[in-house]
């Protein structure tokens, strides 16, 4: 029961009116993100770092993951109002969510999405109460050769079963360590992969990646398809939100299953997207109404809706515990946390125990303060979004070239997010994943620097990672995830996760 | 106007030179084992010969899977017209400063691309323009790029 009273001491560091004010802060940007097509959970919280550098680290990350619960929730708002995803990770909820909102059940709609989404999220935290502080304990026996392990079964994972294509995702993943590779090496001191450009010593930072990546990528997409807001009624019930959220543990069942196969897609970097999709598509294919997913059915909103939160919350699990952040907003967070000169990682919980549980207890506040800000907020987000979209687009782009220039200060990185803008583009069409590369950039120097540590204590033989059971059994599990998802594949037992046309 | 074929071609040629680049440049850092333990350039440089000969994977299977228009003519031109004004803005930001380009994006994209009234995209420009300066040289006291301009008003 020491999480327990550990978990107290985490309430009465983040219960004051200082971290209330920037949870609710954090959330209604969060919203404003999460419903801005082109900008996204890791935009809002990259385009915040800069302010955050004067912040104690445990406000620092109390208004940096409450943006994060924001713009979860509402990537939901726009999907079942608009039929447009604010969030890759909100696509499945539009399926049921949409027609649903449409056929004049706007409130029960949002209310299901939102009471679903808050169980997942509240799972997710569980489960991080419950087992982070047990495997940060494991983890710190880990040597260099563990860590490189761990770091090769996160990378694994995404290639086996993060469900785009395999290579295209070995691309985007080694582009990202190459990416975090520019500039002064920290172990040799030497300067590598400037391409002659002096400025790039300082490495690229991935703030700017994402901004190009998330940000313009995105952008281009959105005005490519012309998005048109044919908006519904906003308009909210009370009662109807009442009876909304008693009546679903009706769906007792989708809700516990969905919330598993979130945390389990949120700690294996699968990530929160696939997540819902996956969860989507089991929901309808077990169930007795199948014929009826598409039109407006429930469970099809539940079902995406907790495993998107589910896996969203339980992201932060890996890189509290291990400083393998399991999404791309867990990427930035994480290059947060090492600006503020923290070192996420098993360490993090003897070392900075305030930061931990402070963070840990906030989630479980900044999840609530969520659900009753969005309800109460949506008319005006829904009003924002009958905003045309060619004043919106050039706003967007202003705010990426504003934040990408703050960063640090330099011309050079706002050139760069334009190059990261178009790569986004091109990537995001042919369905190659952003995660890995943005996931690379921020853990890519940690990554090497455990291949060069492990080499240096063999040196120079391989067999390091073969040297203990631990060690093996990592590795080999990785070795698992790349070769048997390929080989069930070819034997036709396993389909990937659906995806809309 | 561009098929599958064609994009993703295009996309493999982009990771793929990039592949080389890394290769060519770890070379300068020396690969493989020194005294010191695995030389820097060595990560790197097996990062590259990935980042190649995946992109030769990428390029031969998308060669081979489908010629379906994936960009219309009409879908290029709007991704353009939003894509290419950007790029003039960010142009000249090193000439006019953030706060005037801003602005001045802001008045061509919502006045003369998409027939706004005057009154109402000046308004719109300037409330952006004065925000963020408000907003960043003001309250954070970070300096956004004042441009040539700038630097030819304090003189």
């Amino acid at each position: 029961m020491q999480n327990f009273d550990l978990l107290m001491h985490g309430f009465s560091i983040a219960i004051s009116v200082p971290h209330i004010a920037l949870m609710i802060g954090g959330v209604l940007l969060g919203i404003l993100v999460g419903v801005l097509p082109g900008l996204g959970a890791p935009n809002g919280v990259s385009l915040l770092l800069p302010i955050t550098f004067g912040m104690q680290p445990v406000s620092a990350i109390i208004l940096l993951s409450s943006i994060y619960w924001g713009a979860l929730f509402g990537g939901s708002v726009t999907s079942i109002l608009f039929n447009i995803p604010g969030e890759p990770s909100s696509v499945a909820t539009t399926f049921d969510g949409y027609p649903m909102a449409r056929s004049g059940r706007a409130t029960q709609a949002l209310a299901t999405a939102f009471g679903s989404a808050a169980f997942g999220a509240m799972v997710g935290v569980v489960l991080i109460t419950c087992l982070a502080s047990w495997i940060a304990g494991v983890a710190l026996e880990f040597g260099p050769a563990e860590y490189f392990a761990v770091y090769f079964l996160a990378f694994s994972s995404f290639i086996g079963v993060g469900g785009s294509p395999p290579m295209k995702t070995v691309v985007s993943l080694t582009i990202g360590f190459a990416i975090a590779a520019i500039g002064m090496d920290t172990v040799s001191g030497q300067v590598r992969l400037t391409m002659g450009i002096d400025e790039l010593v300082k490495g690229v930072n991935f703030v700017v990646a994402v901004m190009g990546l998330f940000g313009i990528g995105e952008l281009l997409i959105a005005v490519e398809e012309e998005m048109h807001a044919r908006a519904v009624s906003s308009r909210i019930d009370w009662g109807e939100v009442f009876r909304t959220i008693v009546g679903l543990p009706r769906h007792g069942w989708v809700l516990l299953r969905s919330a598993a196969i979130g945390c389990w897609m949120g700690i294996t970097p699968g990530g929160p997207t696939a997540a819902s999709f996956m969860s989507y598509g089991i929901a309808k294919r077990v169930s007795r109404r199948r014929d009826k997913f598409g039109t407006g059915e429930p469970e099809g909103i539940v079902a995406p809706e907790t495993a998107d939160h589910a896996a969203g919350t339980s992201a932060l699990l890996p890189m509290l515990s291990l400083g393998i952040p399991g999404s791309a907003t867990a990427a930035v967070m994480m290059g947060g946390l090492m600006i503020w000169g923290l070192n996420p990682g098993p360490a993090l919980f003897t070392e900075q125990p305030d930061f931990v549980w402070g963070l840990i207890a906030s989630m479980y506040l900044g999840n609530i303060v969520a659900v009753i800000l969005v309800l109460l907020t949506v008319p005006i987000f829904a009003a924002l979004m009958r905003l045309p979209f060619f004043i919106i687009a050039p706003l967007i782009f202003i705010v990426c070239v504003v934040g990408a220039y703050s960063v640090s200060n330099s011309y050079l990185d706002v050139v760069l997010m334009m190059g990261f803008g178009v790569l986004g583009y091109l990537f995001k069409k042919l369905d190659y994943p952003l995660a890995p590369l943005v996931l690379a950039i921020v853990i890519g120097d940690k990554a090497e620097d455990a291949f060069r540590q492990s080499m240096l204590m063999s040196q120079g033989s391989l067999g390091i990672f073969f040297g203990n059971a631990l060690v093996t059994t990592l590795v080999a599990m990785g070795f698992a995830l790349l070769v048997v998802p390929p080989l069930l594949r070819l034997i036709g037992v396993w389909r990937r996760p659906v995806r809309p046309a | 106007m561009f098929s599958r074929r064609a994009l993703e071609a295009l996309t493999a040629a982009i990771t793929g030179a990039f592949g080389i680049a890394i290769l060519v440049q770890s070379l300068d850092n020396g690969i493989g084992w020194s005294s010191a333990g695995v030389e820097s350039g060595t990560f790197p440089f097996m990062t590259g010969l990935i980042v190649v000969a995946g992109s030769l994977y990428n390029l031969a299977r998308g060669w081979l899977r489908g010629r379906e228009i994936v960009v219309t003519a009409v879908e290029f031109r709007r991704t353009v017209a939003l894509f290419l004004p950007a790029v003039v803005y960010v142009a000249l930001i090193p000439l006019l400063g953030m706060y005037v380009t801003s602005g001045l994006y802001l008045l061509a994209t919502l006045r003369l691309q998409n027939g706004m009234s005057l009154l109402r995209s000046v308004l719109v420009a300037v409330v952006v323009s004065v925000g963020l300066y408000l907003v960043f040289e003001w309250s954070f006291q970070v300096a956004l790029p004042h441009g040539l301009l700038g630097a030819w008003l304090e003189r």
